[in-house]
């Protein structure tokens, strides 16, 4: 069913906060996962929230995308709590928990997951300058990103991830929260995509609305835009690593933090075999290789592991853009990265997060599969 | 002039039961295969991981050889298959990087199939000595 939210006093943001507010007010819910400011600073932080006064902090739509909930979505629901929870994520984060969910690294059983249309994001330095530098008022800012075409934030520009995303709209949620094309001066619109998520609104017994008629068109629109943006991003960073020797120059300024792979939702293992002792060299192997090739750089294996990364989770890479924002050298990881996984996903003809019932690729096989790969005839 | 003095250094990546056995019956039955092709033994080729490949370009390798079980022979059942699948991710992400989607190979060799591999063997020699040094092996990454 299809309901309409409406506003509270006149701001998108009050009648968003009432809604999570009734929702926590209902027998089903008992905690609610979404954004929250904290006190005494600018940030915004996804917060599980228990106590109904702490949700006038609640900011469900802000440019703030300090890390992908999805994972933080995991942690909550990877056993069982015996706690009911309503959880906000954005599209990237709800595509990255669904794969966390084929992984059994997390499961919506006790969840009831709220997707949205995208409200974009900064970068976290950009999103730290901005709030600087005479930032909108919650409400303002939706207007404008929902409203308005104009791609910059008072002179900020969306993150590359954001600007070039295909599809920033909700998916595999049990209610839906859609902002494009409808009339925001009055409130937003809600949807159900499951039976739970039906049963919740029915309960808030608002009337039915039906999905304003521009919509379709203003999606298809920005599908194409961000499309466009894609391609000529990936052509771009296409040119700038198409060889080793370029690769390798991309990737100079690598420290080895590895807080790309830490901040990756979908970079699922454990341990990671970065962190054994494979890679915990003796002394005098960097003296054998730097007598080898007379320079060794340190840390060693920087470009091994990008690639490893590559070979291991691209396919399943949700293009949230977080590897970058984790970046402290700013090398411009997510370019590579959705460069390559629209390559692998396109082999498997796999889509990341949008059916839960699609296996990973590579945790099935198929008898007569990829024949032409076989023997060594030259291709 | 380079072409001819080039000696190629091939990975193969072979497993316990098939391959690895039909290059000891190579070997018993006094075959003899290009000596650039370094033979590493592994219990399936279901355990290859893609970073031992990647590993292996970067360190320099010309050429690539995973080499297991027929289909339906593999003595884990089905690892075989999971190695095809990896070859197929690798042939997509390495060409990408300017590493020729035929440097990375992937054959199924039985265990009694030894004259097979001698000649597998020379062929994917002879191939890759045409292709040239790879350009990753000049570069300093590690």
């Amino acid at each position: 069913m299809m309901i309409k939210l409406a506003t509270e006093e006149n701001s998108l943001t009050k009648g968003l906060q009432q809604f999570f507010k009734r929702l926590l007010a209902t027998e089903e819910i008992d905690a609610l996962f979404l954004p929250v400011r904290l006190t005494a600073s600018s940030s915004i932080m996804p917060s599980l929230v228990t106590d109904a006064d702490q949700i006038e902090n609640a900011v469900p739509l802000s440019p703030a995308f300090p890390l992908n909930s999805g994972r933080m979505v995991s942690r909550l629901s990877y056993k069982l709590s015996g706690r009911k929870t309503a959880v906000l994520l954005r599209p990237c984060e709800m595509r990255a928990f669904i794969e966390l969910i084929k992984l059994k690294q997390g499961s919506r059983q006790e969840l009831i997951l709220i997707g949205m249309d995208c409200p974009k994001a900064l970068t976290a330095s950009d999103y730290t300058a901005y709030m600087e530098k005479d930032p909108l008022a919650d409400d303002a800012y939706i207007q404008k990103v929902f409203s308005e075409k104009d791609d910059t934030l008072n002179g900020f520009h969306f993150s590359s991830a954001c600007q070039t995303c295909e599809n920033p709209f909700p998916v595999n949620a049990d209610i839906n929260i859609f902002l494009h094309g409808v009339d925001l001066s009055e409130g937003v619109m809600m949807d159900s995509g499951s039976e739970s998520g039906q049963k919740i609104l029915e309960s808030l017994k608002m009337p039915e609305a039906s999905m304003p008629a521009n919509r379709e068109e203003i999606v298809a629109q920005i599908k194409e835009a961000n499309s466009i943006a894609n391609s000529a991003m990936v052509k771009d960073i296409e040119e700038k690593t198409n060889s080793i020797p370029k690769l390798t120059a991309f990737f100079d300024r690598c420290i080895n933090c590895y807080n790309c792979r830490n901040m990756c939702p979908v970079c699922y293992c454990k341990e990671c075999v970065f962190n054994t002792d494979v890679f915990y060299h003796q002394p005098v192997q960097y003296h054998q290789w730097a007598e080898k090739k007379g320079i060794v750089k340190l840390p060693t294996d920087t470009v091994f592991y990008h690639l490893t990364r590559l070979a291991h989770i691209s396919h399943a890479c949700v293009g949230c853009g977080q590897c970058s924002n984790a970046c402290p050298s700013d090398i411009n990881v997510f370019e590579l990265f959705k460069s390559v996984a629209q390559q692998t996903q396109a082999a498997f003809e796999y889509s990341p997060g949008t059916d839960e019932n699609d296996p990973p690729p590579l945790s099935v096989f198929h008898e007569k599969e990829f024949e032409d790969i076989i023997g060594i005839e030259r291709e | 002039m380079q072409q001819e003095t080039f000696e190629p250094v091939i990975v193969a990546f072979v497993c316990n039961w098939c391959t690895y056995t039909a290059a000891d019956l190579a070997g018993t039955s006094r075959l003899s295969y290009p000596s650039n092709i370094r033979l590493i033994r592994v219990m399936c080729t279901g355990m290859v991981d893609p970073q031992y490949v990647i590993k292996a370009f970067l360190e320099g390798a010309d050429g690539v050889l995973i080499s297991g079980c027929h289909p339906g022979d593999c003595h884990y059942i089905n690892g075989n298959y999971k190695a095809r699948r990896r070859v197929k991710l690798l042939k997509e992400i390495l060409p990408r990087f300017g590493i020729e989607k035929d440097r990375l190979r992937l054959t199924w060799i039985g265990a009694s199939d030894g004259i097979e591999f001698a000649e597998v063997m020379t062929q994917l020699n002879d191939q890759i000595i045409e292709m040239g040094p790879s350009q990753a092996s000049v570069s300093k990454a590690i």
